[in-house]
């Protein structure tokens, strides 16, 4: 009765230590799960003899027999008082086969793993172009005028945090960095390649349908490293020249709201020096050009022109639209999606709204608040001797409550 | 009756409080109050001290206990003599010195003055730690010679190799090669015979090892009293060089002496190519593109505060250079950068830096060829 216990215990704990790793696995929003391929690069990493899927499994297999194999003579030849069996050294066979049985299954993956790496680096295809740059902790996108897939980009465009691509379209990332190595990885769309500073990388990216890819960086980057994130939102054609069309709006100064226009010289007077929006000139009529490099190490900051078409900021770490809005917008149809992205924060606000429904103030109010509590920077000026007085990131700047009304009622219009 | 031990660290205690007290109204500060309160622990730690040594009696044997001179652990003197006073005197000397001349000699002293004590006190500990002077020994090894062993070869090891590192610093290029070569060479055929020698002792081994380690070190003394090789360094290009503004002697001179690699070569921008009909033409990397796009003779973009590489290929005869205006920002001079003049077929690197988008220039931002003003690419800085 006591060894059928004791067996039935044992049973019991490995039981429990399956599931526990089973469902380890499972999750509810898997947003950059890595099995779902959502692009031709994606299912080339997915799919074939050096897939990596083909390969999980098979890494899988040869652990489950290593695994079960340690377990079962850890079990079986336990000192139990026994004699030392006869000792033997050395057994040809055995050793060869050892030998021969891994070399197949790796000659298996890495020869076509050689192609595949090949074919994964080739851009020629591309017919469009997005310059990506990395820095502590964000990333900016810049679009040079051209023609992207049939669609015209007459002028330079600048964001950050997302990339909007057209979906269908094969597209070339220049990949490099302005202060430390970076990784930019998207799972859903490709594998992750390396922003280095001075260097340029190339990275092609295609999405199938609409929808939102998100990412992270893979490559430890410092303090925020694990609050540096992207994403990759992918419009059909139509939506792409809409939101190509926008980001070109030229700049209109907030008229008739006092709040905003108030706003406006809070900008020009405490942002205006790192972030730019494109148009913005002061009471005098001179442009206002942010001089970032003056104050950041990675000498520049997010270009915030149009910030409110954009659902997350400060490197897509905080939502700009809330939860609820956040899950629609994510679970939402391909053929629905376009819409809904590109109304950003105003989704489902009617169209007289003065304050989106979907805006998630709390969290942007917070961060003018004090952004270096909500995301460590190294910005405690205590300790900037060692950057030469430069900040890695947003310091606090010590906005009162009207201030940070005043701004939220701008930035608001920069939509 | 306070015993003698006890009246030592009393006075250090008393010491100590008044040095806290003198420290804390003379100096303000952080650094005030970090002093106070490492002296006032200090006082701390000797007034704990002495209670523990009047509490013992100063560990003293009742002189009534019959040979006591003879038996007991804390009769017994010193087995040997110790180097550990004059290690912790010379750490003491260093501090002195390191406050007046440099901050590093003061740390690596007050490191030499701390292991100095360590080993001193527990060396002092362990002769007395029984009557069996085997023993003592043995207790002492095992308690540090877990700390000695690595510290040693750590500090062995670095020193043979920062004598290696300016042997190789002090002889030419071409020298150094010879003298890795042999000592590479020299190192493994050692290694060949004592290996093959079984009949050679330790002793022999670590006398050969010893003797090598510290001719390398004499010889590592020498080269660096003897003070580098003179390395010369390409000059970057002036202004006055990269719009060809100087006289032609002296940009002769300049682009000699220029630096001619070409690196990177696989993570640049874009390449930009003088043709041979005299047209500059560039085409981003990575990027194929189709008709105006694949060579635009126009436009390149590179992102702004970031280093970013191209490639200049001249196919054009004569002599020519890629000069990039990289914008004028304030009251700062133009940003000017250029690669050497090349003859035809010949490739050079240029790296580019622009700190702002063109927005913020007074001035354009090209990359042009200086004698064929006409030929330039404008440089987008979003």
């Amino acid at each position: 009765m006591t060894t059928l216990h004791g067996m039935r215990r044992r049973v019991a704990a490995a039981l429990t230590v399956l599931a526990a790793g089973v469902l380890a696995g499972c999750a509810k929003d898997a947003p950059q799960d890595l099995f779902r391929p959502a692009g031709p690069n994606a299912r080339e990493i997915d799919e074939g003899l050096a897939g990596q899927r083909y390969i999980f499994y098979m890494a899988g297999v040869v652990a489950l027999i290593v695994l079960v194999a340690v377990a079962y003579i850890v079990v079986r030849y336990r000192d139990r008082g026994q004699d030392i069996p006869q000792q033997t050294h050395g057994n040809p066979k055995l050793e060869i086969a050892l030998t021969i049985i891994p070399a197949v299954i790796l000659a298996t993956i890495a020869v076509p793993t050689v192609k595949k790496v090949f074919d994964l680096a080739d851009t020629s295809d591309a017919a469009c172009v997005v310059n990506v740059t990395g820095q502590q902790w964000w990333w900016e996108y810049d679009y040079p005028a051209q023609n992207c897939g049939g669609i015209e980009i007459p002028e330079p465009i600048v964001t950050s945090g997302e990339m909007v691509l057209p979906v269908g379209t094969p597209v070339v990332l220049r990949i490099t960095s302005r202060d430390v190595i970076h990784s930019f990885w998207i799972p859903r769309l490709n594998g992750k390649r390396d922003a280095v500073p001075g260097r340029l990388h190339t990275l092609r990216m295609e999405a199938d349908a609409p929808g939102i890819y998100i990412g992270q960086c893979t490559e430890f980057c410092g303090l925020s490293h694990a609050r540096m994130r992207q994403a990759v939102a992918a419009l059909s054609p139509t939506d792409f020249q809409t939101w190509v069309d926008n980001q070109l709006t030229p700049y209109s100064a907030p008229m008739g709201n006092e709040v905003a226009v108030e706003g406006e010289a809070t900008y020009i007077a405490q942002c205006a020096r790192c972030h730019q929006v494109n148009g913005l000139v002061d009471p005098d009529g001179n442009p206002v050009l942010a001089n970032p490099d003056q104050y950041v190490v990675s000498g520049v900051a997010p270009n915030l022109t149009h910030l409110m078409t954009r659902t997350g900021f400060a490197g897509y770490t905080f939502d700009l639209i809330t939860e609820e809005c956040r899950d629609r917008l994510w679970n939402a149809t391909p053929d629905e999606f376009g819409a809904l992205y590109l109304q950003g924060v105003w989704m489902d606000s009617p169209a007289d709204a003065t304050v989106p429904v979907c805006f998630d103030e709390a969290a942007l109010r917070e961060w003018l608040r004090n952004a270096p509590g909500m995301k460590p920077m190294f910005v405690d000026p205590a300790n900037l001797a060692s950057t030469g007085g430069l900040y890695r990131g947003m310091p606090a700047l010590g906005l009162n409550e009207d201030q940070i009304d005043t701004l939220i009622a701008y930035l608001l219009e920069r939509k | 009756m306070i015993t003698t031990g006890s009246r030592l660290f009393f006075g250090a205690t008393v010491l100590s409080v008044v040095a806290a007290v003198v420290f804390a109204v003379t100096t303000g500060g952080p650094t005030g109050f970090m002093g106070t309160v490492g002296l006032v622990t200090l006082a701390v730690v000797f007034a704990f001290l002495a209670g523990v040594n009047q509490y013992c009696r100063d560990s003293s044997v009742p002189a009534s206990q019959a040979g006591v001179e003879h038996n007991t652990a804390v009769s017994r003197q010193p087995v040997g003599r110790s180097m550990w006073p004059l290690v912790s005197a010379l750490g003491i000397a260093g501090l002195v010195v390191g406050v007046v001349s440099h901050p590093a000699v003061f740390k690596v002293s007050f490191v030499v003055l701390l292991a100095g004590f360590a080993e001193w006190l527990v060396q002092a500990w362990s002769e007395r730690a029984s009557a069996d002077n085997t023993y003592n020994r043995q207790i002492r090894a095992r308690l540090l010679h877990p700390l000695e062993f690595p510290v040693l070869a750590t500090v062995g090891l670095g020193a043979v190799i920062y004598a290696f590192s300016r042997i190789m610093l002090a002889a030419s290029k071409s020298a150094g090669l010879w003298i890795f070569m042999v000592l590479g060479a020299v190192v493994m055929a050692g290694a060949f015979v004592l290996a093959g020698k079984r009949s050679a002792t330790r002793k022999v081994v670590a006398t050969v090892c010893t003797l090598s380690a510290v001719a390398l070190m004499g010889v590592g003394i020498a080269s660096a009293i003897g003070g580098q090789r003179s390395i010369k360094l390409h000059p970057e290009l002036s202004r006055g060089v990269c719009l060809e503004e100087v006289g032609e002697e002296e940009m002769h001179h300049a682009d000699e002496n220029a630096n001619r690699n070409v690196s990177a070569q696989a993570a640049i921008a874009a390449n930009v190519e003088l043709q041979e009909n005299g047209t500059l033409i560039a085409w981003v990397n990575g990027f194929n593109g189709e008709g105006d796009q694949q060579h635009s003779q126009s436009t390149l973009q590179i992102p702004r505060s970031t280093r970013v590489g191209v490639l200049f290929h001249n196919n054009l005869e004569g002599e020519y250079r890629l000069t990039a205006r990289l914008g004028t920002f304030g009251e700062d001079p133009e940003i000017v950068e250029c690669t050497a003049r090349l003859e035809a077929g010949r490739t050079a690197y240029l790296s580019l830096l622009a700190p702002r988008a063109d927005a913020a220039s007074s001035t354009e931002l090209v990359l042009f060829v200086p004698n064929l003003p006409e030929q330039k690419i404008t440089l987008v800085v979003p």
